[in-house]
């Protein structure tokens, strides 16, 4: 599968949401899009291109905005897809996957606790790996690494 | 030195066999805590039991129950000293080879016990996280006293490497008092039975 094939697939279907395809190395593409057009391109993927196993979702902090993105496999055409949109720093939400794929919960999760994506109408976005009411987003590059001492005296109601 | 052990299990073979029981030699104890013992003779139980339990009971009346009693309860104590059988991280492996053939921990009494409530002493062997701080806590408030704690390895003596990361406890004594640190990043099993052969120096000693 090519760019241009999955431009073919998605553009019809997303319209101007659909950003564009580029190539991305290992992958068949990279497609980038808005975030609004989550849902519908989810689907799309899922269904109309066979890409049905979601590998990993995650954010990236660029400073003046915030990046998710999404690592889907397809067993049929054995390629890897990564989807990606924008979003901004001040607003960094975007709609779940795991309707879409089960396997993006945790993930979310993840995604939600180290690098402050929220994820709207997700079932269950709890803290995974941090304890409840960490308050930190510790994965953000405004994030400084703490002492100690003070660490501790946020971290002490867990 | 000679153990406890051996020298109560040793017969006096010279000696006629009587019914009485006499206060001989004392114990080689570290500290002050000396416990004078008693020779005993081969008798029968019925005459065993109520001749014990006279001499045993003039001990204490003479000697204070806290001098008697206390440094055989020591005594068995550090001879069984059963830790948390659990790994938190990296440190664990060393934990679990300490038990293994080579080093074979058990022959100082230190059987890991899978629950709390069967355990002496809790090794903490490993990264501490603010996410298993509040479950470490409850498997110390687990355990039955009288309980003691080893910090072993860097991570858990000081947060080791990741002392400033943003999800490590740095230093386990944050959470649950410490007896006993032990330095290594992974400290060798020799070194982890170092530290329990320390931690009996501390029972040893122990007053109340
Ligand atoms: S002290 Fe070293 S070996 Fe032990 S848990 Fe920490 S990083 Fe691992």
């Amino acid at each position: 599968m090519q760019p241009d094939d999955l431009t073919g697939v998605l553009a019809p279907k997303l319209g101007v949401r659909l950003k564009g395809v580029e190539p991305f190395p290992g992958t068949a593409g990279r497609v980038r899009f808005e975030r609004e057009a989550a849902l519908d391109l989810f689907r799309a993927v899922r269904d109309d291109l066979g890409f049905r196993h979601l590998s990993m979702v995650g954010g990236i902090d660029w400073v003046d905005h915030r990046e998710v993105f999404y690592v889907l496999w397809s067993d049929d055409a054995k390629q890897y897809l990564v989807l990606s949109t924008d979003v901004p720093a001040d607003d960094p939400r975007v709609e779940t996957a795991s309707s879409v794929w089960p396997s993006a919960n945790w993930h979310e999760r993840e995604a939600w606790e180290l690098v402050g994506i929220v994820f709207d109408h997700h079932p269950d976005l709890r803290h995974l790996l941090t304890p409840d009411g960490y308050e930190f987003r510790p994965l953000l590059r405004s994030f400084k690494l703490h002492e100690p001492e003070e660490l501790e005296v946020k971290a002490r109601h867990v | 030195m000679t153990a406890p052990t051996a020298q109560l299990a040793r017969p006096k073979e010279s000696a006629p066999p009587s019914g009485s029981l006499e206060l001989g030699t004392e114990l080689p104890m570290v500290g002050e805590a000396a416990v004078p013992f008693l020779e005993i003779e081969t008798l029968r139980a019925k005459e065993f039991i109520p001749a014990a339990k006279e001499a045993l009971g003039s001990l204490i009346a003479e000697q204070g129950h806290a001098k008697v009693i206390r440094p055989v309860f020591n005594w068995a104590g550090r001879n069984s000293l059963f830790p948390l059988h659990w790994g938190l991280a990296c440190c664990a492996i060393e934990f679990a080879a300490a038990f293994g053939a080579r080093w074979d921990a058990e022959r100082f009494g230190v059987v890991p016990r899978s629950s709390p409530r069967q355990c002496d002493v809790m090794i903490v062997n490993g990264t501490v996280t603010w996410k298993v701080a509040h479950k470490l806590i409850t498997l110390y408030e687990q355990m039955p006293e009288p309980k003691w704690v080893i910090a072993m390895g860097n991570c858990a003596t000081g947060g080791g490497p990741f002392r400033t990361a943003y999800s490590v406890v740095p230093g386990v004594d944050k959470l649950v008092p410490v007896d006993v640190y032990i330095a290594g990043c992974p400290p060798r099993p020799e070194a982890m039975l170092d530290g329990i052969l320390e931690l009996e120096k501390l029972i040893r000693e122990r007053k109340e």
